[in-house]
């Protein structure tokens, strides 16, 4: 089922989200008892018995040792301390790994979950409630943010529980065998974070100055590129080098700042740890000029290694917890596209044809925002059965404004549509659209078959149903060419079609779903007159349907039974095209500029 | 130039900075590794009761702690400072050269690729770069200088880490290659996806007006399902980087120190084969043990960002070997008296016939109207006027004289193009109109813009001709070819090129727009791509073409009266 949320993705695999971390605090207990272990076996090599080890946690370990050795020789005791730490490491090695798959396993069935459910949520939204969010947001949402949840999740069941453990077991064990190591080393956590977060912060802050220079550099180019052709026609190259020059600059100038910045990570830490060491060093001085020096040395050999642990812990927390806050940050932009409310919800009510207009608009206005003025003011029109009717405006007119408001991808503003008599907000959303063939002003088809794209709107459609569909739209002449046929393939936004054969296919797409209602948005604007006629007069030819035709072109909507002249989102003139030649003057001029004016 | 050539080409004038960073990685190298060596000899002054040493050894290592950061501080920024250089130069470059190939090898390209090679693969290459040279340079000083070190501590010792470290090697080498062959398999599914979701959004109406809804979900579903799956692996797989190296490095640094404690039971007998051992050797030993496998990893780790940068390079090379449009012509025209045709093949594509023996002569003054259908390849004949093209056989010739050897610059300064969609750059409404004609006043420019119908919009603009205007905003397709217009109008040149679609354009604009059309056009020899019946009917010439190729030429009565296809055309249209 779809989820509502990225926390009931959580809550599916709550499970995997708490064993996996547990089995990593096994293996952070052997990685840090290593050291230990380690000192014991020094230790044992210099005194003889493990009761003479004067510090009592390498004397316990040193006695563990023992039960396992052989002999009592120190060759015997190093080599069994070695296998014992060996075989430690390896049970902990298997543990981490099955910790590891349990890790990979959550993180893609989360992102999984949670791909899906945006995406279905995207299937069903209305074009406003796209609009709102924007399309390029969407894009975002489902392909960069679910894969940062992901990320993020993989690194919070790896390390959330292991990392923290690692270094709050490091220190305290350092404390254990020597307090003045212990405080040392608690000293040079917080500077190590300290240091990490600000160059990090003030480097994502050049960053997004880097990205902007990016992006001016990313625009000029596209311009030179778009302009190739009076570039090459202009005397002005030099100039246009020289702005473009003085931009590749300020990226330089910038990304060099940042990178002086960047560049103190690796000197800052490296310094921060040798210098512990020396003064670590400096500081059991008196130690280590005592009887008791062996004992000393081999803690110091311990204890660089838990430094070596606690600098690696540290430096995987400060990115760990970068990439999780990242990852909720997305989380939160998931939660937002999945939280959206449908706007348009299907009513449960169908109807048969009857004596009522097929299509009526009441009074529609329509706005794209609350507060807006009406973008389509006082629609007022009806279509019946069979009947053509022909709407003309220019862009920004509101005429496919008006074509969304009839496939219901958005609803009115106010006043009313009633498709065949029924309320359209409470019309069965799936059998009107069904009813309707549209064709939309992109011939939008998909990467597939020819034949696959026909199907689309039609499951059931014979081949000969689809063969007749592409005749009428005066498709077939270029189908038939292909060697494959109606199996001919369509790439990925259709690059391997030209304008005109794109918006013939789509006709014919909408023609195989036999529709009551065809509607055709601007989309013989590719083709030459002579074949939009030719298909014009074979869609006069399906008396029973009803045709909406949308066009900039007098020739394409002049033999409608009705005319729609569109301006500004209001209806200005209408009626048959002679009536509109006689009385409309705006009509007459389109007409005049089209074709007459000589 | 092949690749290495280039680079170079691009290295060479660094090589100071790169000999520089070269010096300073040694030296910070060299202070950093003697860290554990010189503590560990403390460690042993300490047991030898020698304090003053135990202090000189503490000292040195201070400084060399504090040397070594400022070294290897300087060594970065100089690393980062050489690449950056770099690519400033290629990027300029690559710049200067989409203006100076041909318009053949120009179109040859997906623009938005030529537009990746500036952003992305700069990106790629620069990346590649730093962490290349850092990586290498710091890596392998650090190899070498730790086999050194571990040699002056203890020889038997270091030959036993020598032998092992191959182990760790071998171990990262294996896990990324495994897991780079699933992340592959990841990504390239990840791009699946990615695609399938872009097609939906951009055909959303489409599906949801075929009730498609589910269907899509359906393979959505599956294609993410593999994906998953994909994924899973290629995590796993990528997962056992950090526990394996650290099994490993634990292994090691286990074998060495017990190796390293038994050394101390026959520490005289060893002191005869030059391998003394103390607790303090041992220390140090075991520093460097961990250490040891570091520089391996890293340099197997930059690989990929290598291999990325390396492609991107090719790419960037092979751009930079297109050869620069050179114009062999030296010959200057004051005005155009004729344009000709004599005997043109063309085609863009040998497979494909396009325009086939033209023959045709534009004289001072004509009027020159070629119509038919989308696609029909209208535009190739004003790509061979304008000289972006050549002609595979036959010649086209100005005032008689032929094309190659006239300057691309002066043919072209004198015919002036209005296209259907305009090219408008980020700068102001002043600036995109004297594009063409730098040096024209502002006064000259009003003038041109009162002309072309563009200065009412232009004063309602905030701030009238200063106003910054770019490709995507701020102006509608009609305002953006008023534009144009104007630009043409203030060059005024002698032929004048005009494509007549006004499609996006409302009806009230493209009637002012017609009114443009017919001044700029006026008492020049023009060439349009014509729509407009006025147009067509007061040309001297018709060229009517059809799929590629021109089927019939003369003028309006003489083509109705052969009752062609220009007829079916003019009747269907207009009548």
């Amino acid at each position: 089922m779809m989820i509502k949320k990225v926390s009931e993705a959580y809550k599916k695999n709550l499970a995997l989200i708490i064993f996996g971390p547990l089995l990593k605090i096994i293996e952070a207990v052997f990685d840090l008892f290593i050291p230990l272990f380690m000192k014991a076996i020094i230790d044992l090599s210099q005194y003889d018995e493990p009761s003479q080890i004067p510090n009592a946690i390498s004397q316990s370990l040193a006695r563990f040792i023992r039960v396992f050795s052989p002999g009592d020789a120190p060759i015997s005791d190093a080599i069994t301390g070695g296998i014992i730490i060996l075989v430690m490491g390896v049970v902990g090695f298997v543990i981490t790994m099955v910790a590891q798959y349990l890790a990979a396993v959550t993180s893609t069935n989360v992102g999984n979950e949670v791909r899906n459910s945006l995406y279905n949520k995207i299937l069903h939204m209305s074009k406003k409630d796209r609009d709102e969010i924007t399309n390029a947001k969407l894009l975002t949402v489902i392909n960069s943010d679910t894969y940062q949840l992901e990320k993020g999740v993989l690194l919070f069941v790896r390390l959330i529980i292991r990392a923290p453990f690692i270094l709050l077991g490091a220190l305290i064990l350092s404390f254990v065998l020597d307090w003045r190591v212990g405080i040392a080393f608690t000293v040079i956590v917080p500077l190590i974070v300290l240091v990490n977060i600000l160059v990090l912060r003030k480097s994502s802050i050049g960053y997004v100055e880097i990205q902007k220079d990016l992006d001016e550099l990313s625009s000029s180019t596209s311009e030179v590129v778009e302009g190739s052709r009076v570039v090459r026609a202009s005397n002005n190259q030099e100039a246009s080098f020289n702005k473009y020059s003085n931009k590749t600059s300020s990226y330089e100038a910038k990304s060099i700042k940042v990178n002086k910045i960047n560049a103190l990570i690796n000197p800052l830490t490296f310094a921060l740890t040798s210098i512990v060491l020396i003064v670590i060093i400096y500081l059991l001085k008196g130690d280590l000029f005592s009887s008791s020096n062996v004992l000393i040395a081999s803690t110091i050999i311990a204890e660089m290694s838990y430094l070596a642990q606690i600098f690696f812990t540290t430096v995987q927390i400060t990115q760990a917890i970068i990439e999780v806050v990242k990852a909720g940050v997305s989380s939160h932009r998931i939660d937002d596209v999945l939280a959206k409310e449908e706007s348009i919800i299907s009513g449960d009510k169908t109807n048969e044809d009857g004596n009522y207009p097929l299509i009526k608009f009441n009074h529609v206005n329509y706005s794209f925002n609350k507060d807006d003025n009406y973008f389509l003011t006082d629609l007022d029109f009806e279509v019946r059965k069979g009947e053509t009717l022909g709407i003309i405006g220019g862009t920004g007119s509101g005429k496919s404004t008006l074509i969304n408001l009839m496939e219901r991808f958005i609803d009115v503003t106010s006043g009313e549509i009633l498709y065949q008599n029924t309320p359209i907000k409470e019309y069965d959303l799936k059998s009107l659209r069904n009813d309707i063939g549209l064709v939309n002003q992109k011939a939008s088809l998909f990467k597939g078959s020819i034949y696959d794209n026909m199907k689309m709107s039609n499951p059931i459609a014979s081949e000969e149903e689809i063969i007749d569909a592409l005749k009428k739209a005066e498709a077939y002449e270029f189908v038939s060419k292909y060697e494959d046929g109606i199996k001919h393939e369509i790439n990925e936004g259709a690059t391997n079609l030209s304008g005109g054969q794109k918006q013939r296919l789509s006709i014919a797409r909408a023609l195989v779903k036999h529709p009551k209602i065809l509607i055709l948005d601007d989309s013989t604007s590719a083709l030459d007159l002579l074949t939009d006629k030719r298909i014009r007069s074979q869609l006069n030819e399906m008396k029973d349907t009803t045709k909406i035709i949308v066009s900039q072109r007098v020739a394409t909507i002049q033999n409608a039974d009705y005319i729609l002249v569109l301006e500004g989102g209001k209806i200005v003139e209408r009626g048959k095209h002679q009536e509109l030649m006689k009385n409309s003057s705006i009509y007459k001029e389109i007409y005049e500029t089209q074709v007459k004016k000589d | 130039m092949n690749t290495k050539e280039r680079l170079f080409h691009y290295l060479k004038p660094l090589k100071r900075e790169l000999l520089f960073a070269l010096v300073l990685a040694l030296l910070f190298v060299v202070s950093n590794l003697a860290q554990p060596f010189l503590l560990g000899r403390a460690l042993d002054a300490s047991n030898n009761n020698n304090l003053s040493e135990f202090y000189i050894y503490l000292i040195v290592s201070f400084v060399l702690a504090l040397l070594g950061t400022f070294f290897s501080y300087i060594f970065e920024v100089i690393v980062s400072n050489a690449s950056q250089k770099a690519i400033k130069n290629l990027r300029d470059d690559i710049y200067n050269h989409i203006n100076s190939i041909s318009i053949k090898d120009f179109d040859a390209k997906k623009r938005g690729d030529i537009v990746q090679l500036e952003i992305r693969d700069m990106e790629y290459f620069a990346g590649g770069v730093y962490a290349v040279f850092k990586t290498l340079m710091q890596g392998i000083f650090t190899i070498i200088i730790t086999i050194i070190m571990m040699c002056l501590v203890n020889w038997i010792l270091a030959l036993g880490v020598i032998l092992l470290s191959p182990l760790s090697v071998i171990m990262s080498y294996i896990i990324s290659h495994f897991s780079g062959k699933y992340f592959k398999k990841q990504s390239s599914l990840q791009a699946d996806v990615s695609s399938i979701s872009l097609e939906t959004l951009n055909n959303i109406d489409i599906i949801q007006s075929l009730n498609h809804e589910d269907k899509s979900l359906e393979e959505f579903k599956k294609k993410n399902e593999v994906l998953r799956k994909e994924g899973r692996v290629a995590q796993f797989s990528a997962s056992w980087v950090n526990p394996s190296t650290r099994l490993v490095n634990n292994t090691i640094y286990v074998l060495i120190g017990i190796i390293g404690i038994i050394m101390l039971f026959y520490d005289e007998k060893l002191a005869l084969v030059y391998a003394v051992m103390s607790l303090g050797r041992l220390s140090s030993f075991l520093s460097y043990t961990t250490q040891y496998s570091k520089p391996f990893n890293e340099i197997s780790g930059v690989a990929s960002e290598y291999e990325s940068a390396k492609a991107s390079f090719n790419r960037v090379n092979n751009f930079l070997n297109l050869k620069e449009d050179i114009d062999e012509g030296n010959k200057e025209i004051s005005e155009i008296d004729n344009i000709e045709f004599k005997d043109v093949n063309f085609s863009y594509d040998m497979n494909k016939k396009l325009i086939e023996h033209l023959n045709l002569k534009i004289n001072k003054g004509d009027k020159v109207a070629i119509v038919g259908p989308t696609g029909a390849g209208k535009t190739t004949l004003i790509n061979l006027i304008m000289r972006f093209y050549d002609p595979q056989s036959g010649e086209v010739l100005v005032n008689n004289i032929p094309y190659k050897d006239v300057k691309k610059h002066s043919l072209r300064n004198h015919i002036g193009m209005v296209l259907q969609d305009t090219w408008i750059f980020k700068g102001t409404i002043l600036d995109n109109i004297r594009y063409l004609k730098p040096e024209a006043s502002k006064e000259e420019v009003i003038e041109a813009s009162k002309k072309a119908h563009a200065d009412l919009f232009i004063n309602a603009m905030p701030n009238g001709y200063e106003t910054v205007i770019n490709a995507k905003e701020g102006l509608s397709e009609g305002e953006k070819q008023m534009i144009a217009i104007a630009r043409v109008m203030l060059l005024n040149p002698e032929v004048v090129i005009l494509d007549e679609a006004t499609s996006n354009i409302d009806t009230r604009s493209e009637k002012l727009i017609g009114e443009a059309f017919d001044l700029v056009l006026k008492n020049k020899t023009s060439i349009v791509i014509a729509h407009r019946l006025s147009t067509i009917i007061n040309a001297d010439t018709i060229i009517v073409m059809k799929d590629g190729s021109i089927i019939e030429t003369g003028n309006h009565q003489k083509l109705m009266k052969k009752e062609g296809f220009y007829y079916s055309l003019y009747s269907s249209q207009y009548k």
